[in-house]
């Protein structure tokens, strides 16, 4: 094997192709890990009991397993439940007619919102008890108080975390080959045994989410420059 | 005794401190006032390179040296001929208040730990916290935690002890008991430079009053002379604005 | 997909995949070792703000935090031979391990590197100014005053630190490693009992992370004894402290926390 440079830039237009299904696995997993983050934290710091409990099992148990197992666990659990289920209730959906990326979509979220849901308790409580007294003493009912002043404070300053989150995701989103989703990962896999030009295709993946990585982390600090204007400035 | 000759430093292009000359003499406590920004601070903390001067020479004892050309070996000697009580009173986090104290004797000093523990535990008693000795600083009060940065300078039997405002980040009450304790010091003959706003507490200990602004010395004499008859309207200016709070901290 | 569910092959899966646990604890010994040192050789430029050294210190953080360790892997798997092979050095018969090792460890060292930076830095100036006025030597203060407090403040990242390559290990089947999700996946292939390997697998997982994770929060309460014990927070909303421990790590956590 000799090392071909030019073939790097062929993969790199090869893999190029893929990136749509890595960005729409990496963007549903963030959207709806956000929702499912959110509503697991907001359980967890108002202690509503019972909820409260099942959500900090739910995050203990993804955080200390993982991702992968998670797909696999959806993978081979999920059609089990599914195709159980609707049989004993006579549907006629089967889980057959699941497509392989929803295995992914699924699981990536339900990773995804318990790392987020850590991400949105820090934020949270990052947000000083006195600007919900504010609220109160202004007369905001609790809930106008979490909506229009502690979750957007708390959202600026959880913004770095949540980049690192999405970047987790984008990053996570490789494991997809484990139920044969063709994302970069799998396509830099399939020009590199083809061509039988293994380094250069990693090498050129490899460089694709290099970029998608800082583009990633340019954008979240432009947002952070712009959300975070009120808390700029004066000394600390 | 301690000589500054001809001590200046920037920050960019701003001059903190221009050609400032300073003589303290042994067992001399001398106290250096001045609104913020006259360079006062920045002057104590030239004494013991804290802040490196652009040029200018200290003598403190025996021992001389052309900040200029300071050596590394020339900064240490110059620091182990000193010692410093902080504003912030920067105790070692994760040391307990004899820890605190005994650090630099074991470290520095190389003294044999029974030593350098008798030393300690004699000093924290002399500052009144015999009872505090095991403490970690974040259970004391800013008073005591002021009270063990005394001690731990203390110890060192540095030729002069230099107090960089130690009571201006302190709660009005307990201002008082660590007054008292550098009262006490300061009449046992220990030399000092206080960079202070205790104006009462300059009047009362200090044998001279130095008073900056703008990066130069403008007036200096004994507490009555600067106090009662100072001479230059920049001094005069100072005092009017101070003296109706005389007794506060600022 | 596979045969029906019987709870009792998770229990017989247990001991089988527990025989392979030496591999997945020899990956993670190995890697933290390897990613230390890289940690500390890539954080020392940027901590003394070495010029030219510095800037490859911002490069090498960058790439590893920038790709996928799956990329990573193959990467060095597939590239490394072919790099060194026109120096003169044949990997070709190397071990898998070592190249796995390799990528996890200088992975890690990316993560290892900026907690090293984070905890020294978040020693307040103060501390060492202190040591320096008292009159101690920079190495002096650095090891006596710096170390130990950065230390303590080092520990919860570095707690998330070890769990997150725990965690990535299961990726070291892709090169052909026989750890336990490789295991794992041969007894699925070999019973079709794939959701029971992978929930026994889940298991063990789970009880590795949760263990280590006490033992190291019992270091950090043991090297941060001399801070006050903060109040159990009893409501839903933190003050937030100034100048705790705490408060600082919210903002120093190297970030591998949240990925993967």
């Amino acid at each position: 094997m000799q090392l071909d440079p030019s073939f790097i830039w062929t993969a790199f237009w090869q893999i190029l192709r893929a990136i749509p299904t890595t960005l729409s696995i990496t963007a549903v997993s963030v959207l709806l890990g956000f929702a499912i983050g959110t509503v697991t934290a907001l359980v967890r710091l108002y202690r509503v009991p019972v909820l409260s409990q099942m959500a900090s099992a739910y995050v203990t148990f993804i955080r200390g397993t993982p991702m992968l197992t998670h797909l696999l666990l959806i993978y081979f659990g999920l059609p089990m439940l599914i195709d159980g289920l609707a049989e004993s209730l006579g549907w006629s959906f089967r889980s057959v007619s699941i497509p392989m990326i929803g295995f992914a979509y699924i699981s990536f979220s339900i990773t995804a919102g318990a790392y987020m849901s850590e991400v949105v308790r820090a934020g949270m409580q990052a947000v000083d008890r006195g600007q919900v007294e504010a609220a109160h003493s202004v007369g905001m009912t609790s809930f106008q108080a979490l909506r229009r002043i502690s979750f957007p404070q708390a959202l600026a300053a959880a913004l770095p975390n949540l980049a690192n989150s999405v970047i987790g995701m984008l990053h996570g989103s490789t494991l997809a080959f484990a139920v044969s989703v063709v994302d970069i990962n799998a396509q830099a896999q399939i020009v590199a045994s083809t061509n039988w030009k293994f380094f250069e295709a990693y090498l050129a993946a490899a460089l694709i989410f290099w970029g998608l990585t800082v583009l990633i982390e340019r954008a979240a600090a432009l947002i952070e420059k712009r959300v975070g204007a009120y808390n700029r400035g004066g000394v600390a | 005794m301690i000589e500054l000759k001809k001590i200046s430093k920037s920050f960019g292009r701003h001059r903190v401190l221009q050609d400032i000359s300073l003589s303290v003499k042994t067992g001399e406590v001398v106290v250096i006032l001045g609104p913020s920004g006259s360079g006062k601070t920045t002057l104590l903390r030239c004494v013991n390179y804290l802040e490196k001067p652009a040029s200018g020479e200290i003598a403190v004892g025996d021992f001389k040296m052309d900040c200029a050309q300071a050596k590394r070996g020339d900064i240490l000697r110059l620091r182990r001929k000193t010692a410093m009580v902080f504003q912030q009173y920067n105790l070692f986090r994760h040391k307990t208040a004899l820890e605190n104290v005994m650090e630099a004797l074991l470290v520095v000093k190389k003294m044999p730990a029974a030593e350098a523990r008798s030393r300690s535990v004699a000093l924290l008693e002399k500052v009144g916290l015999g009872g505090k000795l095991d403490e970690y600083p974040s259970r004391l009060s800013g008073g005591q935690q002021q009270r063990v940065g005394i001690a731990r300078a203390l110890a060192l039997e540095p030729e002069v002890i230099l107090f960089d405002e130690p009571t201006s980040a302190l709660d009005p009450e307990l201002v008082g008991e660590v007054l008292e304790v550098i009262r006490d010091i300061a009449r046992e003959g220990i030399t000092m430079i206080v960079v202070t706003h205790e104006m009462g507490f300059a009047r009362d200990v200090a044998n001279r009053v130095v008073f900056m602004d703008g990066g130069v010395v403008v007036e200096e004499g004994t507490p009555d002379d600067v106090f009662q008859h100072p001479k230059e309207e920049r001094t005069k200016q100072f005092l009017r604005r101070i003296t109706p709070e005389a007794n506060w901290v600022i | 997909m596979g045969a029906p569910f019987e709870i009792g092959y998770v229990f017989s899966f247990l001991p089988k995949l527990l025989e392979t646990l030496g591999v997945t604890l020899l990956i993670v010994a190995g890697s933290l070792l390897t990613g230390i040192v890289a940690g500390f050789l890539v954080a020392l430029p940027r901590m003394y703000k070495i010029p030219v050294l510095r800037t490859l210190s911002g490069l090498y953080l960058s790439f590893f935090r920038g790709t996928p360790i799956l990329i990573q892997l193959f990467l060095f798997y597939y590239g490394l031979p072919e790099l060194l092979k026109p120096l003169g050095f044949d990997l070709s018969r190397a071990p898998v391990l070592f190249f796995v090792i390799l990528a996890y460890g200088l992975h890690t060292g990316a993560y290892a590197a900026e907690m090293i930076r984070a905890s020294v830095e978040a020693v307040d100036r103060g501390q060492v100014e202190a040591a320096y006025a008292s009159g101690m030597t920079s190495y002096q203060a650095f090891s006596r005053i710096v170390l130990p407090q950065a230390l303590a403040i080092a520990v919860p990242v570095f707690s998330n630190l070890v769990i997150a390559l725990l965690k990535d290990t299961s990726l070291a089947f892709t090169l052909g490693v026989m750890e336990m999700t490789g295991k794992a996946q041969t007894l699925g292939t070999l019973t079709q009992h794939f959701f029971e390997t992978y929930i026994a697998l889940a298991l063990i997982y789970l009880v590795i992370s949760f263990t280590l994770e006490k033992v190291l929060l019992a270091a950090e309460y043991r090297l941060k004894r001399h801070e006050v014990r903060e109040e159990k927070v009893g409501r839903s909303f933190k003050l937030r402290r100034k100048g705790s421990y705490r408060a600082v790590l919210a903002d120093i956590d190297a970030g591998k926390g949240g990925r993967l």
